[in-house]
């Protein structure tokens, strides 16, 4: 066991200001969680839901903070299964996560893709969220990249679970369908 | 020739929050397994464990231990231990012991109103069964993230990984050659982002408390409570443990929330030491436990 205390004990610590990003992660691109979740795909077929179904989920199971993406997952003449990739937004925090269901809408597995976390406000302007539009593990945005591994007061996961239910609802009401 | 990479870097959402895993050290393909093995592991304690699901392991004990031995499966006695070491070492600073009671044993325990209450020290661990003397009901709350840390770490070794770290909300190990240092994000409405350990083969948690409380039903509810009288206690401080296991860290988090300087003893018989920073006038305070920098340095 190695352990260094880094702040010196009795003084007053000044925190310096905050950055704008206080703490962000790249895991995965949107095309590597494809091949993850479907390795055995032949195609991933963007799909598009009407707006109204849309409107209609938000009113029961809250607002998407972004359009999320749909793909009908092929194996060959099959349906695999569909991959959403989807954003949600906590008190501090934007995260990128994808869901992947079975042919039968079951969950195969769900991950995140991004983590961003913020001061203030900033995180519920869309042009604070839209830099991070279509970026990607191999073009990371730089941020304050020496922060690795953040520990305090733990941040919910509430927002993922409530993201995924939005999604489980599309796939009820249209994708089984389709 | 084996492709050799140098970090893969994964999360997933369990146990309520954000689990990442950094790990390197081998061939692509392995580390990735072994990752997922590491995520199978978090997801097997998610399920154990959860006192929200009615299906775990944890709810079952907690409805049927009063009447008769429940056997428990290996993480339920490592962890049961490992909390019952913590509450004999610590006093009862930690106690599992404080859940929520289930419908069932509430109508128990208001049959007999004149039992003291229940602790720690009611619950026992007899060749792989437990069994509650008094009508309790044990919560996981404060120790089973870390210790689903530790099931990841090991299931990362297992899979070849040389160097990791796991970080479940907050709850973290390293394993490897190579050091990391942890930034801790204080608790409250002041909440800053500090530089606060680098640690190499150890675990680090914290607790944040900052100052939050809630009136429900007309009583005050806090993130911490004081095991001796049940009541809740008001805290700004945020406390950091560095251990050898997570699940160790995690516990102690509550210990030294609640006892201060007074943990001392305990943590150094458990090989831990702490840091604890309290807002203090637009700065903060830092008060460090068991000793100066690098004083916990020795054998795994």
């Amino acid at each position: 066991m190695r352990c260094a205390w880094l702040l010196p004990a009795g003084g007053a610590i000044l925190a310096a200001p905050y950055a704008q990003v206080a703490h962000a992660a790249e895991y995965l691109s949107v095309d590597a969680a494809q091949r993850k979740a479907f390795p055995e795909a032949t195609a991933f077929e963007a799909i598009v839901v009407a707006a109204d179904v849309k409107a209609a989920i938000a009113k029961e199971a809250g607002r998407f903070v972004v359009e999320p993406r749909i793909w009908r997952v092929r194996g060959g003449d099959r349906t695999l299964g569909w991959l959403f990739v989807d954003d949600v937004i906590g008190k501090q925090e934007l995260i990128t996560y994808a869901l992947a269901l079975d042919a039968t809408g079951a969950v195969r597995s769900l991950e995140i893709l991004a983590y961003r976390e913020t001061h203030g406000d900033a995180i519920r302007l869309p042009a604070w969220r839209a830099q991070f539009t279509g970026k990607r593990v191999s073009d990371p945005v730089r941020l304050d990249a020496d922060i690795r591994n953040v520990s305090g007061a733990t941040l919910s996961c509430r927002h993922v679970t409530e993201g995924v239910r939005r999604l489980l609802l599309i796939h009820e009401r249209v994708l089984a369908h389709a | 020739m084996p492709e050799t990479v140098v970090d893969i870097r994964r999360a997933q959402p369990w146990l309520g929050t954000r689990v990442e895993i950094v790990a390197s050290g081998g061939p692509l393909r392995a580390v990735e397994a072994a990752i997922e093995a590491a995520f199978a592991a978090i997801a097997g304690v998610h399920h154990a464990l959860s006192a929200q699901d009615d299906d775990s392991e944890l709810a079952r004990v907690n409805r049927a231990a009063l009447g008769a031995p429940q056997a428990v499966s290996q993480a339920f006695r490592d962890v049961l231990a490992c909390a019952l070491d913590v509450a004999r070492e610590s006093g009862g600073a930690f106690d599992p012991a404080l859940g929520m009671l289930p419908a069932a044993a509430r109508a128990v325990a208001a049959g007999s109103p004149a039992a003291p209450r229940a602790t720690w020290r009611d619950v026992r661990l007899h060749g792989g069964a437990v069994r509650f003397a008094r009508p309790l009901a044990l919560d996981f709350d404060g120790i089973a993230k870390g210790y689903a840390v530790d099931r990841a770490i090991a299931a990362l070794v297992a899979g070849g990984v040389t160097a990791a770290c796991v970080n479940a909300g907050g709850d973290l190990r390293v394993i490897g050659p190579r050091d990391e240092t942890v930034h801790v994000r204080t608790g409250g409405a002041q909440s800053v982002l500090l530089p606060v350990a680098t640690i190499g083969d150890a675990a680090l948690a914290t607790s944040a408390y900052g100052g939050a409380r809630r009136s429900i039903g007309g009583r005050f509810r806090t993130p911490l409570i004081e095991p001796r009288n049940r009541l809740p206690v008001m805290s700004t401080r945020t406390v950091s443990i560095v251990a050898p296991t997570c699940m160790l860290a995690d516990a102690l988090t509550k210990v030294v929330a609640l006892r201060g300087r007074r943990a001392a003893a305990t943590l150094a018989r458990l090989g831990a030491s702490a840091t604890i920073l309290t807002p203090a006038r637009g700065t903060w305070r830092c008060t460090r436990i068991a000793g100066a920098p690098a004083a916990t340095r020795g054998a795994d």
